[in-house]
């Protein structure tokens, strides 16, 4: 097998410095391989988003290591890890967080301008893609949740990462464009090899991966039983 | 330009209204500092521009130790090797009808050509009917020549009367001068006769070949000093004004960086989200440093721009109020405000910019090493500030503590005491978070009881935003601080004066006036002789050189002063006075800690005969002069320095004379006849707290600004976290607060800042008062001021606080009741 994009190995985080809630992440380990497509199912309050922003260097763990493209995340330094985010990462968020000072569009071209590659028609068409067209100059507190959404996501998908990790890509939108954009998402990445990372708790999401794990309090746990798929 | 710099400049249009108001505190801190230190630099340097101007080209000039210098001096001067040029001039204080006083001086305009050659160049116009022409000035008695500015100030031409207290002059031309001090020009002659001087001029101006030759022969006596001592001596006197000026000037300093610095500081926590984002996007921590500095400096710059302006104007206003202060003090001057200049604009702007930079760098420096995802959860979490707030009141303690090493350290430089006064209020202003904290409950209970639930959220809020409160508070606090404590130094500082007059100034009626009206002595003479009047004291009052720096000399009736007054002294009571029948002396407070004598001490000054010594029979507080005051019995003062000048006359009736009234009455008329203005013991009393209170316009306006100041501060934290807040608000309407709800809350929260702000501000304002009494004033006048507790200033502070926070509150207000009902929720 070859080596891994992701590993993460015996992963903790504790936010309180005080001992008095369990800690969000307890342990967790996992491998995920070159042009995978894979969600992280768990419940609320699981661990997922914490696991997300730890791998994107965004957080520091506890205890633990996280190795992305075969570096390890705490010796590339603060410089390395912004590199990565910059060039090699695509990070959609639960919560959007979109800059409330730049249009739909300019909030996509920002990040291809940060990747080194500005190009107002590669913008617009991944807005047009997500099905945006048409609402490229509006600010973020004209969109609706869902449309802010996926101004997110081609946020993360413009620059042609080679890991997009998509923390709910699809919480806020009704079934049909959540699998539309489902679909887009993954046909996107397996066409160019992306490696993808879904955390989600709604198990349609699931269908669309290769591979599925499982996030309990705060460890992860390979899927095997099919389980949420039968659901 | 990139779009991570756009996507900050944005908020600038975004939030004009709480950009205005950073731009506002920009502007205005810099408008201090630029209105303060101009003012006192164009003053200053118009002082020494008019000493040049009225040493001209002299090199030294001559005059007895104290008062005129006779006439019969002036043949044995022409007379001697050394002397290249020599002019004697009279050089005294004319007071206008209109009320203004200019310097009036009396020269010979032939011998006076080689020193004053502006003054020869004069342009004598004079009327048809006069053929004398340049002549009229040597022949009639009344011709005067006055300086351009002051002719068309006054709308004088050659050939208009000029009305003053000693009659019309007529003016027959006008000459420039070049130190825009006003100034009225007489031949010696006339000027004797004007001044009733007879046979006396008040020094003569020299051009000297060889000094110590001249002294050799002339020091005996005589006080010869070249133009250097002279303005040396000029700047000593005004030496303790001009570091009060400086302090004022630093004052501004410290106020405006800090409002700068408040307002970078927000402008930065604003964008604390932002970073999150745009780190997590893969932006540097470069860029967005780069980003944040183009907007901190847009701020800066047409902030300081703005201010370099508004400073510019405060200028002119500032620099007649210690023009106005050093002339009642010190020396004649009327400064013109400086032109503008464009360095003004850059001033302003370099230091909207720096002071921007220096604000905005420490949040700047903690935000981009804050992790993203930490960032991205927005405010810091209450219980994490909490923490931050000990830590930074760790640092205030310890700048406490270095500031009161400071402070006590004795005898250090005064620059080390206002160190220390500056590090206190920085310290002090580092300890309002855990004061916030500490504070909590309490100020939930009582917004509580004020606001119900609302008030209970404001307190919450107050306590959840830390970050931002508490630098809003401290801002606050500062500059409520300096208002109370600039409030109450100035009451004590007047108290301590209005017992200071209570001691010393028993008279019933003042005769004369210092620099203005001599007393003849046989006027002294007559009112002596009164019957039933308790007795009159001849009171001169002339500078001499102590140890090569200027002091004052006065001459006094011992008995008569040690009978009626009960003068403040340091140690013993009025037998004080005994030393001083005996041809001794009495010392000012800041006499003696000037010099470092004390009672019982020997010391020497140059009298008209050589060196002559005195003992100290005591010390005593006064406040007329920081320089030094020495009091001597007026038989010691004419053996010593045979001057025979009064200045003014003060008669002293006992009490329960019976003809007490008509006593006044007659003085009064035989002062009248001769045209000795007469003032009344509470005319007198009047006139000087007018003084004082002149003194301190430019202290209280620097009082006037801390509170604008403060405003500003207390406004932009407001808005920020009402600009943050927007979205909670319409979450508290979901939840079923009513809009009045809502703006109690945004009221109560600014109320509830305001009287944290004023309760500190009560503790840190006295202390502040305390250390200006205790430490500046002390050092830098070397006299005691009474701490004397009022309520006037508390109260004035606390009127402030309560309309700044009012006023602050005022625009979210407005906001939230026009923006009923579709507040937002949506994220922004
Ligand atoms: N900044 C924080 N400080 C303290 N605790 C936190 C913080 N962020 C998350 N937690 C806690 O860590 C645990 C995991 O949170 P996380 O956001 O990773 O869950 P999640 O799986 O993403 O949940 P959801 O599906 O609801 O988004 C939760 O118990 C949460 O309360
Ligand atoms: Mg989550």
């Amino acid at each position: 097998m070859a080596e891994p994009v992701i590993r993460v190995i015996d992963l903790w985080k504790d936010y309180a410095d005080d001992l008095t809630n369990a800690p969000a992440l307890r342990g967790s380990s996992l491998e995920i391989s070159a042009g995978e497509v894979v969600a992280l199912f768990g419940k609320s309050g699981s661990g997922k988003s914490t696991l997300f922003n730890l791998i994107a260097g965004l957080d520091h763990p506890t205890k633990g290591r996280i190795e992305v493209e075969g570096q390890d995340l705490e010796l590339l330094g603060e410089k390395g890890r912004t590199n990565l985010r910059r060039f090699r990462l695509g990070f959609v968020f639960q919560f959007f967080n979109l800059l409330p000072t730049l249009t739909a569009f300019e909030n996509v071209f920002l990040s291809l301008e940060l990747a080194a590659k500005p190009d107002a028609a590669v913008a617009r068409d991944a807005l047009k893609e997500v099905g945006l067209a048409g609402k490229e100059h509006r600010y973020p507190n004209e969109l609706s949740g869902g449309e802010q959404q996926r101004v997110a996501i081609a946020r993360a998908i413009v620059k042609r990462p080679s890991i997009i990790l998509a923390d709910e890509p699809t919480g806020n939108l009704d079934t049909a464009t959540g699998n539309q954009i489902l679909d887009l998402l993954t046909h996107r990445c397996r066409e160019s090899g992306t490696t993808l990372v879904m955390a989600t708790h709604a198990s349609f999401t699931c269908r669309y991966a290769d591979r599925i794990l499982r996030m309990v309090d705060g460890i992860v746990v390979e899927e095997t039983s099919g389980e949420v798929l039968a659901r | 330009m990139k779009i991570v710099t756009k996507s900050f400049l944005r908020y600038l249009p975004r939030r004009l209204s709480l950009s205005l108001l950073q731009l506002m505190g920009v502007a205005c801190g810099v408008a201090a500092v630029v209105g303060m230190t101009m003012s006192a630099i164009t003053a200053l340097a118009s002082f020494t521009k008019a000493v040049e101007f009225l040493s001209g080209k002299a090199t030294h000039s001559m005059q007895r130790p104290a008062g005129p210098t006779e006439e019969s001096a002036l043949a044995g001067l022409a007379r001697d090797p050394a002397v290249v040029r020599f002019s004697p001039v009279i050089d005294r204080r004319l007071r206008l009808a209109n009320g203004d006083l200019v310097r009036f001086l009396g020269v010979d305009p032939f011998l006076d050509r080689a020193i004053r050659p502006e003054i020869a160049d004069a342009e004598v116009r004079p009327a048809k009917d006069n053929a004398a022409g340049a002549l009229s000035f040597l022949l009639d008695d009344d011709a005067v020549l006055i300086d351009k500015e002051l002719a068309r100030q006054l709308q004088l031409s050659s050939g208009s009367l000029l009305q003053t207290t000693r009659g019309a002059l007529r003016v027959i031309g006008t000459f420039s001068n070049p130190s825009g001090e006003p100034l009225v020009l007489m031949d010696i002659a006339h000027a004797q006769k004007l001044f009733t001087l007879n046979g006396f001029v008040d020094r003569v101006d020299l051009i000297l070949a060889d000094e110590s030759g001249f002294r050799g022969r002339w020091e005996e006596g005589f006080l010869i000093q070249s133009g250097r001592q002279r303005s040396a001596a000029f700047s000593a006197m005004l030496g303790a004004f001009r570091l009060n000026l400086e302090a004022l000037s630093l004052l501004a300093l410290f106020v405006g960086v800090f409002l700068i610095y408040n307002t970078a500081m927000f402008a930065v926590l604003n964008r604390r989200r932002d970073t999150g984002i745009l780190r997590s996007l893969g932006a540097r921590r470069y860029e967005i440093i780069a980003a944040f500095v183009t907007e901190i400096l847009i701020l800066g710059f047409i902030g300081g721009a703005l201010g370099g302006i508004i400073g510019y104007f405060l200028t002119r206003f500032l620099t007649a109020l210690i023009g106005t202060s050093i002339t009642d003090l010190y020396f004649f001057l009327r400064p013109e405000p400086s032109a503008w200049s464009n360095w003004i604009l850059f001033a302003g702007v370099a230091l909207g910019c720096g002071a921007s930079m220096l604000g905005g760098a420490l949040p700047l420096l903690e935000i981009v090493r804050t992790d993203p995802a930490k960032a991205l959860s927005g405010r810091v979490a209450g219980r994490q500030s909490g923490r931050n707030a000990h830590r930074t009141s760790l640092a205030g303690l310890l700048i406490l503590a270095v500031s009161t090493v400071l402070l006590i350290l004795p005898r250090t430089h005064i620059y080390v005491g206002f160190a220390g006064v500056f590090g206190f209020l920085i310290g002090v202003s580092l300890l309002t978070g855990s004061v916030l904290v500490a504070i909590h409950p309490g100020l939930r209970w009582v917004l509580g009881r004020v606001g119900r639930l609302p008030g209970k959220v404001a307190a919450g809020n107050i306590r959840q935003n830390l970050g931002r409160t508490a630098v809003a508070v401290a801002a606050f606090m500062v500059a409520l601080s300096m208002s109370v404590g600039l409030g109450s130094m100035i009451g004590s500082f007047r108290q301590s004066l209005v017992w200071w007059m209570e001691s010393q100034l028993q008279g019933e009626l003042y005769i004369g006036k210092i620099g203005e009206a001599d007393v003849p002595e046989s006027f002294y003479e007559e009112v002596k002789k009164m019957p039933g009047l308790g007795g009159a004291d001849p009171y001169r009052n002339v500078q001499v050189l102590y140890r090569d720096v200027p002091v004052y000399v006065a001459s006094v009736d011992a008995s008569v002063v040690q009978r009626f007054t009960h003068f403040g002294w340091l140690k013993g009571g009025n037998e004080n006075w005994e030393q001083v029948k005996r041809g001794g002396v009495v010392i000012s407070e800041s006499f003696s800690r000037r010099f470092g004598i004390k009672s019982g001490d020997t010391m020497t000054l140059h009298g008209a005969h050589g060196p002559a010594e005195f003992r100290v029979g005591g010390i005593f507080y006064d406040y007329t002069t920081e320089h030094g005051l020495l009091m001597m019995d007026r038989s010691t003062f004419l053996r010593v320095f045979g001057d025979h000048t009064i200045n003014s006359l003060a008669a002293f009736i006992d009490p329960d004379n019976p003809h007490r009234l008509e006593l006044i009455q007659e003085i009064k008329k035989k002062a009248e006849a001769r045209g000795l203005p007469v003032q009344t013991q509470s005319q007198l009393r009047a006139s000087i707290l007018k003084v004082f209170d002149n003194t301190f316009a430019v202290t209280r306006s620097m009082r006037a600004l801390a509170i604008v100041v403060a405003f500003f501060g207390i406004a932009g934290a407001l808005l920020t976290l009402f600009m943050e807040r927007r979205h909670d608000f319409g979450i508290y309407r979901a939840l079923g607060f009513s809009t009045g709800q809502i703006a109690t809350m945004t009221l109560l929260e600014g109320l509830g800042m305001g009287a944290v702000s004023y309760l500190l501000s009560m503790g840190a304002g006295t202390i502040l008062a305390v250390l200006l009494i205790n430490v500046i004033n002390l050092r830098s006048f070397n006299w005691t001021i009474f701490f004397y507790p009022e309520l006037g200033p508390y109260a004035w502070t606390a009127i402030t606080a309560l309309v700044a926070s009012l006023g602050a509150a005022a625009y979210p207000i407005w906001k939230v009741c026009r923006t009923y009902p579709q507040m937002q929720i949506r994220e922004e």
